[in-house]
């Protein structure tokens, strides 16, 4: 198994920036869709929006902590060092592509 | 037994068959790698004979050189032949011949499969180009927009070529992919260790990888918008239910990565020739891997970037063009860690280095043109003009073709074997590299004064005379400059000397071997403790030659290399090449004939010999392994070790689980697709839908069920459930497609029509394997009864159950909640 | 006139508040992307020139791989964001509502002042008001571009796009279908004619063609 988690150290940290950034887009379109039905609770869309941004750059912050621990650190320094910068690169990427949901205009 | 004796023995057992045969029966990635190379070549020259049909109808206003109709077929297959037979295959062809020798291995994981994808490649590309000659080539762009390419606006046959050729095409860049993949991960010298790896290796396995999930968007694409054409599913008519922004979303989603599947091959070389041009290490190898996994998966972050003027609202622009600035930042820690390479180095101005200074002159300026039209207003204005054509080629000739010529120069000695004599490639590269300059240097500036691309002329007046024609008399400079590399390369590979076998001082494994390469690349195989084995011990390859490696005796009388552990290095069995044979051309003719079949509306041809090639698979699957078991094997140095149909985790299972990757990424693209209309399509919802019914999904759960359990039990138990699990499963497919029999009459029985044909058709795979595994265990195959076959099974077993599972929910969801 | 002929599709020559903002925004990019490749330029050279020994492997990788491309990407997405914001054709009472149906090779247009009324591949507007321009496609995709007024924005079919435009004053403006759309693309062209206050009150009564 020493194998897989090799892959997994250097795969999950941007597929997982890649799954979350994608779903913001994915819920953008719906709520910007006439077809489904308005935000639940009362919320606004921009609301819902930052929302989904904060529990996506939450994700990342907690793949970086685990990348972090001494639990989960692969044996190979190298592949330590690269597994911790692209955890960290995810990290980046995910608070610089979702910031827009704060001040950009949704529907138009 | 001395050096030569070993090397008479190796070759007698790897060499490929002599004369003509040879060409068509060999497996063998040197051969192959070469043949991959020299047809890519043949294809950049007939795509640049057609950019100079553009170039001499753009020289001068009015011009009518070409009418309309002829030049929309010249600049769709400039750009279709360029992308998909030149870039894709050259990289191919590159690692296909690169990687077992750098990395200190035998073959690739997959020998025949390397053959079948070369020639898929190669009866493709005969299609594109038959399609040329007879003048019914493509004509709608090489992005092939509906409705524009859909039978609304292109009756005729031009767009079947595309759709079709080019998906037979794609079956050569996923095999290609999963073997590549497989090779780097399971297939290196004992010893090298993940971060022990040449650093092309890296980048090549990040091209690998997105080739599996950067292709399946296109081919889904590809199948969707042939079954529009040929039989009026409504997958892009908007009146049906259709959306034609679907097609730009799935083709983009490809279109995107493709451009850094075409980039990160050339940054591998780059990264591998600019350290032993400057006579030092690479800087930062770590963060070079780092910034080369970034790039790979950012890129799939900015398909949206193509769609700034489609009309998609503000916030989701924005966060595609906060990606694609982002894309920026690990080109940048590339960039700038190959100055600090040469500043750490002593640099040599060899033809090599010569046309990375070109990269950098080039590509530097293409990345900035990127950043510009990464920026929303700024694309709204030079988005689809003469701007966009400039950037595009300041990256891929700058990114693409500078690098690769680099590498030819650099490599050249490595294929021939011989000293580069003749001196005409410093002329060649200043025709080429001050023609490149010339022709696209302005043309940013002809876009913003309003040049649209794809215009077939224009009137005089708007300021663009002057610029179209050095554009015009540049580009045929630059053709005279790759004219001249040709000529270059291909005397001194005829006449010039034998050279020494490392000339260029280079520490990675393909130079430990003497030049031309030997069919078995190396004698023995090395043990390898560092990045730069040769700088560690310059005696090396003959220590190889001499049999001191892994594997050097031949009296086994196979073809054997060694699978390690992926991130160890430690080694973990033998594998056992197959020998030469005609059969992967065979499949692939056959294939070919499945293809034809639907171009040509053959229908018939098409179940026919879609059979065929089960037949031939069967065949090809049989003939692994044998019935003999034979226990620890002694491999020279270390442990004695299984052979690979004994071992768990055999080649086929990684294989596999690549091949599913691209698979799933195909089945995601195509639930994208579903809830797409969902969401956007104009006319939806559906006039009627398919509402969920108990007896259905119970059985669709009994089925899935049963499948998944079946792959688990005792041999004829786990069959007969398997099989009537399976069998479960079709039933509640075609009971499905009752629900909804018209697939024409919407775009929503249209999708429901590929998605359960789609678990159809990984039920029947599921069926089959079954049933093959089953007969295996009769025949007494070591690698059904004791090795790791079942678990391969067990691995498409669970992903039928799945699917059928997903479609099944992704049905009956919307009646659900309505 | 010939220079006046010259500029007639330039979007860097523009003659309305959307496309000024581009072409103020074109200029600054030019110049900081030519301010960054000197910079790159210099440094290889400086590189080459170089003595070789050990350099710190944190500066090249750390402050100008990472650092120095950070900070210049994340003023220009908020420029380019700040822009993309002012362009958006957001409500006001001040909008005159236009329609532009694009089909192989024409475009037609309708006025929302002036139902009924229809022209073909001539556009009238108010000068100095802005307008809204509903862009939509009965055949294949194309795309309505002024580039003397504003960027581009596609024509889909079975879409409407919304595309803010202004002429500050009255006068002619070529525009252009820019989406390929087969082999009518290169005359697939309008003007918009840009009228000043009493022209446009006299053409929604019908008095100018």
């Amino acid at each position: 198994m020493a194998d897989v988690k090799a892959v997994l150290r250097l795969s999950l940290p941007l597929g997982i920036w890649l799954a979350s950034f994608s779903a913001v887009y994915g819920l953008h379109g719906l709520l910007c869709s006439s077809r489904w039905a308005a935000p639940p609770l009362g919320l606004s869309e921009r609301a819902l929006l930052i929302g989904a941004a904060i529990a996506a750059i939450a994700a990342q912050s907690l793949c970086l902590a685990v990348m972090w621990s001494p639990r989960w650190q692969d044996p190979d320094l190298s592949i330590r060092r690269v597994s911790l910068a692209l955890a960290a690169t995810a990290l980046v990427a995910a608070i610089w592509t979702l910031v827009p949901a704060t001040a950009t205009a949704s529907c138009i | 037994m001395n050096a030569l004796q070993r090397h008479r023995a190796l070759s007698r057992i790897w060499a490929s068959a002599p004369g003509l045969r040879g060409w068509f029966t060999t497996v063998n990635h040197t051969d192959l790698g070469r043949m991959f190379l020299v047809v890519a070549v043949f294809f950049f020259i007939v795509g640049g004979i057609l950019a100079m049909l553009i170039r001499a109808q753009l020289a001068s206003p009015r011009s009518a050189f070409l009418g309309p109709d002829h030049y929309n077929q010249v600049f769709t297959m400039h750009g279709t032949i360029m992308m998909f037979l030149f870039a894709i295959p050259l990289f191919e062809g590159l690692a296909v011949y690169l990687l077992p020798k750098m990395l200190g291995t035998r073959d690739l994981a997959f020998p025949r499969l390397t053959a079948y994808g070369f020639w898929c490649y190669v009866f493709g590309g005969a299609m594109m180009v038959f399609s040329l000659l007879a003048g019914v080539a493509p004509d709608s762009g090489w992005f092939m927009y509906p409705p524009l390419s859909s039978t609304i606006g292109a009756p005729g046959i031009n767009p079947d070529f595309w759709l079709i050729g080019i998906t037979f095409v794609e079956i050569s860049a996923i095999s290609a992919a999963v073997e590549i993949t497989v090779t780097i991960l399971r297939y290196r010298a004992p010893g090298m260790s993940l971060s022990r790896m040449p650093i092309f290796a890296w980048y090549a396995l990040v091209t690998a990888v997105m080739i599996l999930t950067g292709f399946p968007p296109l081919i889904l694409g590809s199948i969707l918008l042939e079954l529009e054409r040929a039989f009026g599913l409504p997958f892009f008519q908007v009146a049906q239910g259709g959306d034609a922004l679907l097609w730009q979303h799935l083709f983009w989603l490809f279109g995107h990565p493709e451009v850094y599947i075409i980039f990160l091959p050339a940054a591998g070389a780059i990264s591998t020739i600019l350290p032993v041009m400057a006579r030092t290490t690479l800087m930062g190898y770590g963060w070079i891997v780092a910034a080369a996994v970034s790039l790979g998966v950012l890129s799939f972050g900015l398909w949206v970037h193509h769609m700034f003027t489609t009309g998609i609202p503000h916030m989701g622009l924005a966060f595609f063009s906060a990606a694609s600035t982002l894309v920026a930042v690990p080109t940048a820690v590339q960039i700038f860690a190959w100055i600090g390479t040469l500043s750490k180095g002593q640099p040599r101005l060899h033809l090599p280095m010569l046309w990375l200074l070109a990269f950098f002159a080039t590509f530097v300026i293409g990345g900035l043109t990127g950043v510009m039209v990464a920026i929303v207003p700024f694309d709204w204005q030079a988005h689809d003009t003469y701007f966009i054509v400039a950037h595009l080629h300041y990256v891929l000739i700058g990114g693409f073709v500078f690098p690769m010529l680099a590498a030819l120069y650099y490599w050249t000695p490595h294929f021939t074997g011989r000293k580069t004599y003749f001196q005409l490639g410093d002329a060649a590269f200043w025709l080429v590299f001050v023609g490149f300059h010339g022709t696209f240097l302005l043309l940013h500036w002809a876009g913003l004064l309003g040049m649209r691309r794809r215009i077939d002329t224009y009137e005089a007046g708007q300021g663009w005379e002057a610029i179209n024609l050095i554009a015009s008399i540049s580009g045929f400079v630059m053709a005279i400059g790759f004219a001249l590399v040709l000529i270059d390369v291909v005397i001194n590979a005829v006449v010039a000397i034998r050279g020494s076998r490392d000339p260029w001082g280079a520490g990675t494994l393909e130079w430990a071997m003497p030049t031309p390469a030997a069919p078995y690349n190396f004698a023995s195989l090395p043990h390898v403790t560092s990045r730069d084995p040769l700088y560690d011990d310059p005696a090396l390859p003959v220590r190889l030659a001499r049999g001191e490696g892994y594997l050097g005796d031949p009296a086994r009388g196979r073809r054997e290399t060694l699978s390690v552990e992926i991130a160890s290095g430690a080694p973990r069995y033998i594998t056992v090449f197959p020998g030469n044979t005609g059969l992967p051309m065979l499949m692939s003719a056959v294939t070919g004939l499945f293809f034809l079949g639907m171009l040509l509306k053959a229908y018939w041809l098409v179940p026919v010999s879609a059979l065929g090639v089960i037949g031939c698979a069967l065949f090809w699957a049989w003939s692994l392994g044998g019935t003999t078991p034979e226990g620890p094997l002694p491999v020279g140095r270390g442990p004695a070790l299984v052979t690979a149909s004994e071992a768990a985790d055999p080649p086929g299972w990684w294989g596999s689980i690549f091949l599913l990757l691209a698979d799933g990424t195909f089945f995601g693209s195509l639930l994208f697709g579903y809830a797409f209309l969902w969401t956007i399509a104009p006319n939806w919802p559906p006039p009627s839908y398919a509402e969920p019914s108990l007896g259905l999904a119970a059985t669709v759960l009994a089925g899935a069920a049963l499948a998944g359990l079946g792959a688990r039990l005792r041999p004829l138990a786990g069959l007969v459930l398997g099989v009537a699990g399976v069998g479960a499963l079709a039933l509640a497919a075609i009971w499905t497609l009752t629900l909804v029999p018209d697939p024409a009459a919407h775009a929503y029985n249209a999708t429901l029509w590929v998605l359960v044909g789609y678990a159809l058709l990984h039920q029947a795979i599921a069926l089959l394997m079954l049933l093959f595994l089953a007969f295996r265990r009769r025949a007494g195959h070591i690698g059904a009864l004791s090795g790791g076959e079942p678990r391969i099974v067990r691995l498409w077993c669970d992903y039928a159950a799945l699917v059928s599972l997903v479609v099944a929910l992704a049905i009956g969801l919307p009646g659900w909640l309505t | 006139m010939l220079s006046g002929c010259e500029k007639s599709l330039s979007a860097v020559h523009p003659a309305g508040p959307a496309a000024a903002v581009i072409a103020t925004l074109w200029w600054v990019l030019l110049i900081g992307a030519t301010l960054i490749f000197l910079f790159v330029g210099g440094l290889i050279l400086w590189a080459w020139r170089r003595p070789p020994g050990e350099v710190a492997e944190r500066r090249f990788v750390v402050w100008l791989g990472l650092g120095f491309p950070i900070v210049v990407l994340a003023a220009l997405l908020a420029y380019g964001l700040i822009v993309g914001e002012r362009l958006l054709p957001r409500p006001s009472s001040e909008v005159v509502e236009v329609r532009a149906e694009a089909r192989q090779w024409d475009w037609r247009f309708g006025y929302a002042d002036a139902p009924g009324r229809e022209t073909e591949n001539l556009l009238h507007i108010p000068a100095g008001r802005p307008v809204d321009v509903a862009i939509s496609s009965i055949d294949v995709i194309h795309s309505f571009w002024v580039p003397r007024l504003a960027g581009k924005l596609d024509a889909v079919p079975g879409h409407v796009n919304v595309l803010r435009i202004e002429a500050d004053l009255p006068g002619r403006y070529e525009g252009l279908g820019a989406e390929f759309n087969g082999t009518g693309y290169r005359d697939h062209r309008f003007t918009v004619v840009a009228h000043d206050e009493d022209g446009w009150r006299a053409f929604l009564q019908g008095e100018t063609p």
